[in-house]
């Protein structure tokens, strides 16, 4: 079926060729030093008014136009722009290197993707400056996209100093965390401290909150993208940085010069070497560490094959009594083709896995607890280029999930059977990319997803929490298979050569679940697919925003508005078995949820001064019987304002400054209203779920980068911070207790994590 | 879990800081708490009825005075519970027994509260193993948790609580397995209680009761939600309880059997 779609629409590839004295100009954009492609860099045609493009995320465009002499102006933010004279008589491979601005020097970049944010029709995109990253300051110095990307608007932190983020009201399982395509399945190190991305080998960040375009889906809430280096193939280098609790280092080179290269870099925290110097602490066991490593082989011309992984681990524990690890192992294997001049092909083999194990040990007897979830996953991409006005996508994506769950396991014999449940998941989708006229561009797409459970184990269904049926599937029997039909449509108008309104709908599904009873996410909580009793969730989506550019493209302004329903969303009851139950579905519910909010954003481009303020007006809200009385409640991440401010200032051409501060509304939660006495003991009395609010968040991070003069190839520079410039003592959590000195009174407890937090790094490059 | 986690962690990473502080709670309207318990080890069996309060008042919880208190069970006896002192209900001669199953019945002017619990037959608590349990980051000192020594009968679904009395104070936490994992085999868990500290030359006495799974489930989610706020816990909620009519606490029919050692 798929493999007739695909000849049909080479034959139309091939069609269309022939109608019009038509040529393409194709190729790859580089970096002119260290070989990389650069994602998004784009391609004016300065003789036909408004036509341009982007080329995709691996550097390849392709441009048809009537034959004729034509000046290609290639652009991308950072880099000087280049002119290119083409007499196109015939189709052309056009390669161009792009060289690096040089440090303060005003890049002046063409019209086109400056203001790249009014024309393209989608909407809540966020790509992240992975040079700006590091200049913002945060918590122990070690820069990090996740937190980074907190300060968007839509985009909350889960908690203070984490990575985890919610997205418009979703919750933290439901962003798509891909790192060279391969889905990240906890993205923290560290409790969240950490993110898992090593910013020294990234190259690429793109966040979509919800408005996805087909070739993504799996979740509900948001896509996040992030691309690795491919590895200088040019000449070697070494970058690293050395922190006040973490350190890490990079290298990367050409293994045949501009044909193959690689790229390595590690990190490792060393809080535990300090432990160790303190008699007290010196059991504790506290780390983590990560390696990226990627290849990349060009074939020939037209043929690429690149290799990634990730393998990054967290160790904890005390002594021999008490250990948790837990980590992801990632690994892709792609290859790209450019089939013609219009037609390019990625197929990837991605694998999967995050476990973790949890080992107490008392007196020579051990319990264990551990999960995992593994996948297998097959991509199939073609790309479309026919002409200036369209682009397609088009393909599949087949992933083999195995889901081993949760369980208590004792040194003997006698616990539960640990037997893991697997399932296929599937997609086809197209989408495409149409500029209708000069005003009106066009992102719709299809997608369709399934999700089918394999044979294997046994599933149980529940009615109120008891067994009331069960499915014995045999290995090799095909179970339940739920099909969502995902339509995703985004469209901007442009009012004037600044401003645009845009609308969007997008309906996403989700086959897999993270459970949680804690009210943060925790390495322990453990990934469950659909089953006969977990229904696939949904969202539907729709926003609308304006977007306007001011000054000649140096300010970027947006309003965008959205509304969110979501199906089928997943929570444990009011005192779920989470570690020893026989069967974790027999203690969920069911629900609905709903998510709505304004964003605005104001952002300063060029010049000394750089930065943002954005601001999140929001509600989110869920609906689960069996918690608090199924009335509406605000769900956990519901936070009414949200405020950032980020500056940055080149100071002189060694030193520059910024600083950025955050603002917003306590989180929702759960206090006593009341209290009692069982067995002499207080106890507290609940009358809702999340009818109360965490004290007001703020805080000021100040930062400094000093970059010192080169010396030849040795680059180097300081990067201090303060975390929490204030010292404001924001509540972490809030506990209720007996008052020690009153033993006939309770007290509130209130804890913060951090006052102020100095840090230091030394970055260097050779 | 999670608490272990984070206790690890910013103890030893992070001096955090603490500080009382005050919450406009909202005020509610009274609950009744019932704490009922019958058992096969006394005559005499105790329910006892009182009030929520708000979180700001002291802790004087009121008592419910002049309720009716019945008991009963699946074998056609029934006693009538005389109020001994104020909200404390008492039998005089109605026996527990193991294998059979208990009504409890409240009447309090009019509003009736009902609750059923079976008494599981004993697994008798054989000894209790003591087992060192260091505190990192502390004194040197030698201390131990107790692993209480029985044999999981091979049909699954029995639970226990476990109360630990340590030179004649009773420990107040609530500690309860189930035989979810290892089924039918001799226990090894250890007992641990967040307040308990076992030293040399202590006397520690181990009362093991067999409760049915309602009143494990009511101990299991209330030692979940017990009152930790965000990073702390599960979102905290009233315990899953097996009182009919809207009342808090629970109805407990347990067997027991108990051990006494002084920790050498």
């Amino acid at each position: 079926m798929l493999k007739k779609i695909i000849l049909g629409l080479l034959l139309w590839v091939s069609m269309t060729d022939l109608k019009a004295q038509n040529f393409t100009v194709s190729g790859t954009i580089r970096d002119a030093k260290t070989g990389e492609e650069l994602i998004g860099a784009s391609i004016v045609v300065q003789e036909l008014a408004g036509i341009g493009i982007t080329c995709n995320e691996y550097g390849f465009y392709s441009l048809t136009l009537k034959s004729g002499s034509y000046t290609l102006k290639t652009s991308f933010i950072g880099y000087q722009p280049t002119s290119h004279k083409i007499v196109l008589d015939k189709n052309l491979k056009l390669d161009i290197n792009l060289s690096n601005g040089t440090e303060l020097q005003e890049v002046v970049v063409a019209a086109r993707k400056q203001d790249e944010n009014v024309t393209k029709a989608q909407m809540g995109v966020e790509k992240l400056d992975v040079a700006e990253i590091a200049k913002i300051p945060v918590l122990f110095g070690e820069k990090d996209v996740l937190k980074t990307l907190q300060l968007l608007p839509g985009v909350k932190s889960a908690g203070e100093g984490s990575s985890g983020f919610y997205v418009r009201g979703g919750s933290a399982d439901q962003n798509l965390i891909l790192l060279d395509e391969a889905p990240v399945y906890n993205a923290s190190h560290l409790l969240g401290f950490f993110s898992t991305f090593n910013s020294d080998a990234i190259k690429d960040v793109t966040l979509i909150k919800g408005n996805s375009p087909a070739q993504y889906g799996g979740r509900l809430s948001s896509v996040l993208d992030v691309k690795m280096n491919e590895g200088n193939d040019k000449a070697y280098q070494v970058k690293g940085g050395i922190g006040v609790i973490s350190s890490r280092a990079s290298v990367e080179g050409p293994i045949q010069k501009e044909k193959s290269s690689f790229l390595i870099t590690a990190r490792r925290t060393y809080a535990d070497v300090f432990l160790k110097l303190s008699d007290k602490f010196k059991d504790n066991r506290l780390y983590f560490y990560d390696f990226n490593a990627k290849a990349n082989y060009r074939i020939d011309d037209k043929n690429r094959v690149f290799v990634s992984g990730y393998f990054g681990r967290d160790n904890l524990g005390l002594g021999n009594n008490f250990g948790i690890d837990w980590g992801n192992k990632t690994g892709t294997l792609r290859w790209n083709s450019i089939l013609n001049p219009k037609l390019f092909s990625n197929t990837s083999v991605i694998y999967s896995d995050y476990n973790f194990n949890i080992k107490v040990n008392a007196g020579g007897t051990g319990f264990t607890i551990n999960s995992q979830i593994q996948d297998w996953n097959l991509k199939q991409e073609f790309q479309y280029f026919p002409n200036t006005e369209n682009s397609w996508r088009f393909g599949f994506n087949s992933i083999h999930h195995t889901l081993t769950p949760s369980r208590f396991k004792t040194d003997s014999a006698g616990g539960q059977p640990q037997i893991s449940r697997y399932a296929l998941e599937n997609a086809i989708y197209a989408n495409n990319t149409y500029s209708i006229n000069a005003n009106l561009n066009l992102d719709y797409g299809l997608r369709l997803s399934s999700y089918s459970i394999l044979g294997g184990d046994t599933y149980n269904l529940y009615q109120n929490g008891v067994k009331s049926d069960s499915v014995v599937l045999a290995k090799g029997n095909w179970g339940k298979t739920y099909i969502n039909i995902e339509p995703r449509l985004s469209m901007s108008y442009k009012l004037t050569g600044y401003s645009s309104i845009k609308i969007g709908y997008s309906r996403n599904t989700q086959n897999l679940h993270l459970l949680s009873n804690s009210t943060s996410t925790s390495p322990t909580d453990q990934w469950i697919g659909n089953s006969y009793n977990i229904k696939p969730e949904i969202s539907d989506q729709i926003g609308l925003g304006y977007f306007r550019n001011f000054a000649d493209n140096a300010f970027e302004f947006s309003v965008e508005t959205y509304y969110k329903s979501m199906q089928n969303q997943v929570d444990y009851k009011n005192g779920a078995d989470i570690n020893a139950a026989t069967d974790v579905e027999s203690e969920l519910l069911f629900g609905k949820g709903r998510a709505y909010g304004l964003e605005l954003y104001l952002k300063k481009k060029t010049g000394r001064f750089t930065g943002w303020l954005s601001y999140t007006l929001s509600r989110t809200e869920r609906q689960i019987n069996g918690i608090s009385n199924g009335n509406w409640y605000a769900a956990k991440q519901d936070r009414t304002h949200d405020i950032s401010i980020v500056g940055m200032y080149q100071l002189s051409p060694n030193w520059s400054l910024s600083a950025n501060w955050v603002y917003y509304t306590g989180s929702a939660v759960t206090f006593p209203s009341g209290k009692y006495s069982i067995n002499g003991k207080t106890i507290y009395y609940y009358t809702e779920r999340n009818g109360y609010r965490m004290p007001a968040y703020h805080r000021l991070d100040l930062g400094a980068t000093y970059e010192k003069k080169r010396f030849g190839r040795y680059q180097s520079s300081w990067n201090f911070g303060v975390y929490n410039a204030y010292a404001r003592e924001n509540a972490y959590t809030i506990t209720f207790e007996d008052n020690p000195n009153d033993p006939t009174r309770t007290q509130a407890v209130q804890t913060a994590l951090f006052k102020l937090v100095p840090s230091v790094t030394y970055n260097f490059k050779f | 879990m999670k608490n272990i986690l984070f206790s690890i962690f910013f103890l030893t990473l992070l001096s955090s800081c603490q500080k009382v502080i005050d919450i406009d709670l909202n005020l509610t309207a009274s609950q009744v708490v019932i704490e009922g318990e019958i058992n096969d080890q006394t005559g005499i069996h105790t329910v006892k009825v009182s009030k929520t309060v708000n979180f700001s008042d002291a802790n004087n919880y009121p008592a419910v005075q002049g309720a009716t208190v019945m008991i009963s069970d699946n074998a056609g006896r029934s006693e009538t519970l005389t109020e001994t002192s104020a909200g404390i209900y008492k039998t005089r001669n109605l026996l527990g027994i193991a294998g059979r199953k208990y009504t409890l019945i409240v009447n309090i002017a009019g509003k009736i509260y009902t609750a059923v619990s079976t008494m599981p037959v004993l697994v008798p608590l054989q000894g209790i193993r003591l087992i060192p349990n260091p505190r990192p980051g502390q004194d040197t000192i030698a201390r131990f948790v107790a692993i209480p020594n029985y044999i999981d009968p091979p049909t699954f679904g029995n639970c226990y609580r476990f109360v630990q009395t340590l030179n004649g104070k009773e420990d107040k936490n609530f500690i309860v397995f189930n035989d979810n994992v290892n089924n039918g085999f001799p226990n090894q868990r250890p007992a641990f209680s967040r307040d308990l500290e076992i030293k040399r030359n202590d006397t520690l006495t181990v009362e093991m009761r067999n409760i049915d799974k309602p009143v494990y489930d009511y101990f299991y989610s209330l030692n979940q939600s017990a009152g930790n706020g965000p990073g702390g816990g599960s979102t905290p909620a009233n315990p899953v309880n097996n009182i009919d009519g809207g009342a808090l606490g629970y109805f407990s029919a347990y067997s027991a059997s108990k051990k006494t050692v002084i920790v050498q």
